[in-house]
């Protein structure tokens, strides 16, 4: 049974790893088209994407803006609805929390579609400020929940604590809740960021064809046929996952932010 | 927030706005406000639009008719003449979702079992790796897929290589898969086909499975089936009466989560399904950004596709109240 385990285990992650294999390794290729295994081995496509190619370098930089600007905005959002959400337990603060998650629980492309009209009545269309607030808006739901397990986790015995000494609730912030946090924080943050860098389908819609990102860019280029430089970009976004996912995993407790049980070890 | 944010920092510097309206008031009703303009708006428009007409040449124009909802349900022509083309399509949607998300969930039902199992920061190790997994972006996964099924390298080559279609052939299995459409007269062929873009979506939300699932399955208690195995049940038995009805709920409502979120996929379907079965989703992509240029009909797909995800999220939402309550 625990061979057997094992085993399956092994050959789930073998499944899962295959086809991103086989994109990165299509990235060695020395021609211009994919061939698996790669033929004639180079690594020029990572300087193209990096540096020459215009296509592909404002495509990751457009990637960049809105990621890490959806990601601060988001955050900036969920933090107030999960303090209050936490700290009233309110009617409204629940609804709020619920509507904001809304977006997230749609299939995305009703989001994708509504959010293109939304813009286009408000002249953000093909603007790259309106993809960052829309894909702020479609994430919102992560950083509320990494954010809520967070504050779940702070002894309410610190916080009566911090009373007894004399602690206005100003301070009782700063100095309890905020740093306990924190960790929380950073992984919606991270989630966000990840996501973003990886969403496709309302990036399409709200983008209109003004600007494109990565995976837009890549989307386009699948019609015409592929080239070893869309492979550099997977790479490019599975090592920033792995990163994020890893840093997660080190300086919080991932297992918890996932849901485990905390009482075992 | 940020708004937010100013207007409290001006709160606190006149005492007497203070004592009228609370921080609090303040915080409540901007946050209502941004919920309310970005999360809620978005869906009303695609709701109004779906009711507006198609101005040939022109765009379209508001308007309050139900053409585009008759339009999908029986046809334009009707009642002179009935087509169930739209149905259909939506008809499909449910077809690929429902059979991926099953599929996703029954595999990653024994994996996540075993995962929690394992200790904690095994479990962190596999944990970045699936999600690493699930962050990859649908098109990357497609592109993965599209060389791996390719005619000219990917594995219906290796089997040529290796002899395995040969094999097939003398089995007599090859002309099993002929007759499913998964082989051209020389070799296997798998895409485009059904099987390409079911598995390419039960791929693509098979790690989103697992996550789900971990929470559910890591506060399983052990001592229970332990209980059961001192008593005599044997291994299957502990995971018939014990483990499954202990997370009967939990697995409806991952399967559920999937498949609302597989009824909207793109990039899988116009990649890898034949034309014959083509989704509401790509159908929705055509009207609004492709060829059609027709938005109140491809809203009306839209307002469609949504409230069958709705009665999906609400009966999975009664699920969870119903498993929480236990």
């Amino acid at each position: 049974m625990r061979a057997g385990g094992t085993i399956f285990m092994s050959l789930a992650a073998l499944l899962l790893a295959m086809p991103i294999v086989v994109v990165c390794a299509a990235a060695l290729n020395g021609g211009r088209s994919m061939f698996f295994p790669p033929r004639d081995p180079t690594l020029a496509r990572f300087g193209e994407f990096f540096v020459s190619e215009p296509v592909w370098t404002n495509a990751l930089t457009n990637s960049i803006i809105v990621a890490t600007g959806a990601a601060t905005l988001a955050v900036l959002i969920a933090w107030p609805v999960a303090y209050l959400l936490w700290s009233t337990g309110s009617k409204l603060s629940k609804a709020l929390a619920g509507v904001g998650s809304l977006p997230f629980a749609v299939p995305p492309i009703v989001i994708g579609v509504g959010l293109g009209f939304f813009w286009s009545f408000t002249w953000g269309l093909g603007h790259l400020w309106s993809g960052v607030i829309s894909h702020a808006v479609l994430l919102m739901a992560l950083p509320l929940v990494t954010i809520s397990i967070g504050l779940q986790s702070i002894d309410r015995s610190h916080l009566d604590a911090a009373a007894t000494m004399g602690a206005t609730e100003q301070v009782a912030f700063r100095t309890v809740v905020l740093p306990q946090t924190v960790p929380y924080t950073i992984s919606g943050f991270f989630f966000v960021l990840v996501l973003s860098f990886n969403e496709f389908i309302v990036i399409f819609f709200v983008s209109a064809s003004a600007y494109s990102t990565v995976t837009l860019q890549i989307f386009n280029s699948l019609r015409n046929g592929y080239t070893p430089t869309m492979a550099v970009a997977a790479i490019t976004f599975l090592t920033v996952s792995i990163l994020v996912f890893a840093a997660v995993a080190r300086w919080g407790d991932l297992p918890r932010l996932m849901g485990a049980d905390q009482t075992r070890k | 927030m940020t708004v937010s944010e100013n207007i409290q920092i001006a709160a606190e510097r006149s005492p007497a706005l203070v004592r009228r309206i609370s921080p609090k008031t303040v915080l409540y009703a901007a946050l209502s406000t941004l919920v309310v303009v970005f999360c809620i708006v978005p869906f009303i428009l695609v709701i109004v639009i779906s009711f507006g007409r198609k101005v040939d040449g022109a765009g379209w124009v508001w308007d309050l008719t139900f053409d585009n909802y008759q339009r999908f349900f029986v046809g334009v022509l009707w009642p002179d003449e009935v087509t169930f083309l739209y149905l259909q399509q939506l008809g499909n949607s449910f077809y690929f979702a429902v059979i991926a998300s099953v599929l996703a969930v029954l595999t990653a039902l024994p994996f996540t079992l075993l995962l929690t199992r394992l200790k904690r920061s095994a479990q962190a190790i596999w944990l970045v790796f699936i999600l690493a997994s699930l962050s990859m972006s649908e098109v990357f996964i497609v592109m993965g897929w599209d060389i791996l099924l390719s005619n000219n390298s990917g594995l219906p080559k290796l089997f040529q290589v290796t002899g395995f279609t040969q094999w097939l052939k003398d089995v007599g299995w090859f002309q099993t898969l002929r007759d499913i459409g998964l082989a051209n007269p020389r070799n296997v062929k798998f895409k485009p086909s059904g099987f390409a873009t079911i598995l390419t979506m039960s791929y693509l939300v098979w790690p989103y499975a697992v996550i789900l699932l971990y929470p559910a399955f890591s506060r399983l208690d052990p001592s229970l089936a332990e209980a059961a195995r001192t008593m005599g049940a044997n291994r299957w038995t502990v995971i018939r009466t014990v483990t499954l009805p202990a997370i009967r709920l939990p697995l409806m409502g991952t399967t559920l989560l999937l498949f609302v979120f597989l009824l909207g996929s793109y990039v899988s379907v116009s990649v890898f399904a034949t034309p014959d079965k083509q989704t509401t989703a790509v159908a929705i992509y055509s009207n609004i950004r492709g060829s059609n240029l027709d938005a109140p009909f491809g809203s009306a797909q839209a307002v469609i596709l949504l409230i069958s995800a709705s009665v999906c999220l609400c009966f999975g939402h009664l699920l969870n109240s119903k498993a929480e309550a236990r």
